[in-house]
């Protein structure tokens, strides 16, 4: 029995390696994906970002401002404008993505102990420029205010400077991170991102090869081979575990190599990392099993998939939060493998959890991939029945 | 030349092309919309966080109280200790948690200043610095009550947002999004007009209805689709722009225009891409392969200046980290539409360099194929024109099956 089963698994993983489409989505895929997609955040933090200061004050504080400023790690002042056109022409030209304006009587105002408003302006289209520079610009201007607002509180209650200072902020905030401390945006995207690769280059790699099935060509060249006709539960189990072996590889490959060349956190301790193997990667060949019966061509299923990776990784909810979708679409993404596979790699591997943080998780995995194993055995039942058809997809 | 023209066309796009109509239109379109809906609540609000009150004061209790009624956040546990929300972070539950040390109350009257520790996940970037930023402007705010009510913050600031005043991450991400689909799909769609003749074994028959003239058949492949591509994408682009500020009817010809020529430079790549390879599946994966990420490398979420330098070489190839930089230029108003002229202009000559390599290689590759296919003359059946030796093949596999 086993050597049937062993028979089918060494044939498929033959074919796979020997095919040249199902290679470049199997084998090619999987690799250089995982090194084209981190490249791009290898500084992991965005630094240094050019920003310009309007100074309509000319005064000593503007200009102890603007040294403030400069003197921040997340932003670079490149220019101070007198004028707020020429800031915004420059913007446009992309020289800088945001400015700050100084208004006139700055100096003035606080020393008569009045309020002003100091403006920060930041390109809309780039929300993550938003925030750091948002951040650096509003803690050099509340510093400022802050130190003016000591001095008042210390004449006005007649306290030393110290107890002033408490007075202003009696419960200071410390925001500490607790697993991405450097506040990387790549350990924030990529794990997530090489979780999808791994789903999409199986389940589009199970349907190619597939698609090959239900072709004339292959049925004609390849039927009176003994694995082909061999009976169905042994085709199909043995095929999913030549791409479970395969794709255990991976999982191993990106956890030693991948995670340790672009230096992310590996928390991931042996018992989850395995049994989220298992489940993960029997739900993901099910799904693939039950889609490949649906393509006659071999192409086709890379035409639709390649186009719902976008919208298949935010279902995920690794970027927008699953409560702010619409309920449908929550439903809909119960369907996907990645929907619980991506928190709870995330979990295991970025966060460190044990088995029983992710266990929920894992249990849905498992249930996808009773279904899909039902579902795909049916679907294979039935397409050996039917007599081969041509047709566009 | 017309009838040749029209005759290709309807050939090309209503012989049953299931999959031609998927990716030309409902894919696209269906993704764009369905990104749409996904960020329809524009934006972040009740952030799950917990709370580990280790002080049982009056204070700690008006700073729950008020944590409670901010909008932005949503507490979702009262934690006994730091263990329990330590594994609510990682079971994803919380996204972050605000401990109240002991004696806080106590230590805060008396002017000791004690730190309120705040723990965020890290590893949602999103909602971990909505929620950061929330709770900061609330617990600031009651200590600021506790002494110098009377005396106000001398400078005050205010961060706006050009051209997404209310920081709408709809408006700001789909808009992105929608371009990096239209994108792919121009690729892909490119790839499979120019590959299919060549799968099927039919550039011949193509060929033969465009009255044997490359400049017909290609524009009879070609341009409908491009024409097609480039409404859906108009009308995706406007749909989602509502959000922002207002387009004047100068500005949304710029935003065209460059949307035009990015889908043009596609299609050249798409077809190129073909031209080489001449297989469809290689040249699809190849197209999945610089399309699918392309919104990683364009620049809006993670700037393209903070990149790499090869990186960003690759950035600069790519057509939609121009077209994302004309329509976030066009946020900017006036000033803005006099920067994208020399990005548009960049993207003319981007498009007429993709297109005329498309159209050398493909053409090349089709006569290739013309030349090696079958030598035999063509029968015609019912105005299909069918090769003699696929005939004999389909007769063969009737004899075949009657065995």
């Amino acid at each position: 029995m086993i050597s049937r089963l062993l028979k089918v698994t060494l044939t498929e993983w033959k074919l796979f390696v020997t095919d040249p489409a199902a290679v470049l989505l199997l084998v090619v895929a999987g690799i250089l994906y995982a090194f084209y997609y981190p490249t791009a955040y290898m500084n992991q933090t965005v630094s240094r970002v050019p920003v310009a200061v309007v100074d309509l004050d000319h005064s000593a504080k503007s200009r102890e401002l603007t040294r403030m400023a400069s003197a921040t790690q997340q932003v670079e002042v490149k220019a101070v404008y007198n004028d707020l056109l020429e800031a915004e022409t420059a913007m446009a030209s992309e020289e800088i993505y945001g400015f700050m304006v100084i208004p006139e009587n700055m100096e003035k105002d606080l020393i008569d102990k009045k309020t002003t408003k100091i403006d920060i302006f930041t390109h809309g289209a780039y929300v993550m420029l938003h925030g750091t520079i948002g951040t650096a610009f509003s803690t050099c201007a509340l510093t400022v205010g802050a130190v003016s607002k000591v001095k008042a509180i210390a004449l006005g209650k007649k306290v030393p400077s110290a107890k002033a200072m408490a007075m202003r902020d009696p419960m200071p905030l410390s925001i500490q991170t607790m697993f991405n401390n450097t506040g990387s945006y790549s350990n924030y995207v990529v794990p997530s991102v090489l979780v999808l690769i791994l789903q999409q280059s199986l389940v589009i790699g199970i349907c190619v090869l597939g698609g090959a099935r239900g072709h004339r060509r292959f049925r004609r060249n390849q039927r009176y081979s003994e694995v082909e006709n061999e009976s169905m539960p042994y085709r199909y189990l043995g095929r999913s575990l030549a791409y479970f072996m395969h794709y255990c590889c991976f999982i191993l490959f990106y956890h030693c190599v991948i995670y340790n060349i672009f230096d992310f956190p590996r928390r991931g301790e042996l018992l989850p990392m395995t049994i989220f193997a298992v489940v993960f990667l029997a739900s993901v060949i099910n799904f693939g099993m039950c889609l490949s019966q649906v393509f006659l061509r071999r192409e086709s299923s890379m035409q639709l998939f390649l186009n719902l990776s976008i919208p298949i990784l935010f279902l995920a909810s690794f970027s927008w939060p699953s409560y702010l979708m619409p309920s449908w679409m929550v439903g809909l993404s119960y369907i996907l493998p990645s929907t619980f596979a991506i928190p709870a790699w995330l979990s295991i591997e970025q966060m460190g959890g044990d088995i029983y943080d992710v266990a929920p998780k894992l249990y849905l995995l498992a249930i996808q991939a009773v279904i899909y194993f039902v579902l795909g055995m049916f679907l294979t039942h039935l397409r050996d029945k039917s007599k081969f058809t041509t047709g566009d997809m | 030349m017309l009838k040749g023209l029209l005759k290709t066309i309807g050939k090309i796009y209503f012989g049953h092309k299931i999959v031609l109509w998927m990716i030309l239109t409902v894919l696209p379109v269906g993704v764009s919309v369905f990104m749409l809906e996904m960020f329809s609540s524009e934006i972040v609000q009740h952030i799950p966080v917990g709370i580990l009150k280790q002080d049982k004061s009056q204070l700690a209790d008006k700073l729950e109280r008020a944590l409670q009624s901010s909008p932005v956040l949503d507490v979702v546990l009262n934690c006994h200790d730091m263990s329990e929300c330590e594994h609510a972070v990682i079971r994803g539950e919380l996204q972050t948690f605000i401990v109240l040390p002991t004696d806080l109350e106590r230590r805060a009257l008396r002017l000791e200043a004690p730190v309120i520790p705040v723990f965020s996940s890290g590893q949602n970037y999103l909602t971990n610095m909505f929620a950061t930023k929330e709770i900061r402007a609330v617990i600031t705010s009651i200590g600021s009550d506790l002494f110098t009510a009377s005396y106000d913050d001398p400078v005050k600031t205010e961060i706006h947002s050009v051209g997404n005043i209310e920081g709408n991450y709809q408006g700001f991400l789909a808009l992105g999004l929608v371009s990096a689909m239209f994108h792919l799909a121009a690729m892909l769609v490119a790839v499979y007009i120019a590959s299919f003749p060549l799968r099927d074994k039919r550039v011949r028959e193509f060929f033969n209805y465009a009255e044997r003239s490359w400049v017909t058949l290609g524009v009879a492949a070609f341009v409908p689709a491009v024409v097609i591509l480039w409404l859906e994408y108009m009308g995706c682009y406007a749909y989602t722009h509502r959000m922002l500020m207002p387009m004047g009817f100068e500005e949304f010809v710029m935003v065209s225009v460059a949307q035009l020529l990015m889908v043009i430079c596609c299609f050249g790549a798409g077809i190129t891409f073909v031209g080489v390879t001449g297989v469809m599946r290689i040249a699809t994966g190849v197209s999945g392969v610089i399309g699918g990420p392309a919104f990683a490398f364009a620049g809006q979420t993670f700037p393209v200046m903070a990149m790499p330098f090869a990186v960003r070489c690759f950035a600069f190839l790519l057509p939609l980290t121009h077209v994302l930089r004309v329509q976030s230029m066009m946020l900017l108003g006036d000033v803005g539409m006099a920067e994208s002229w020399e990005v548009i202009k960049l993207m003319g000559g981007m498009a007429l360099f993709w297109v005329l390599l498309g159209c050398f290689t493909i053409v090349l590759r089709w006569k290739y194929r013309l030349k090696h296919d079958s030598q035999l003359p063509v029968a015609t059946e019912d105005e299909n024109v069918v090769t003699v030796d696929s005939l004999l093949e389909s007769l063969f596999e009737k004899i075949r099956r009657r065995k």
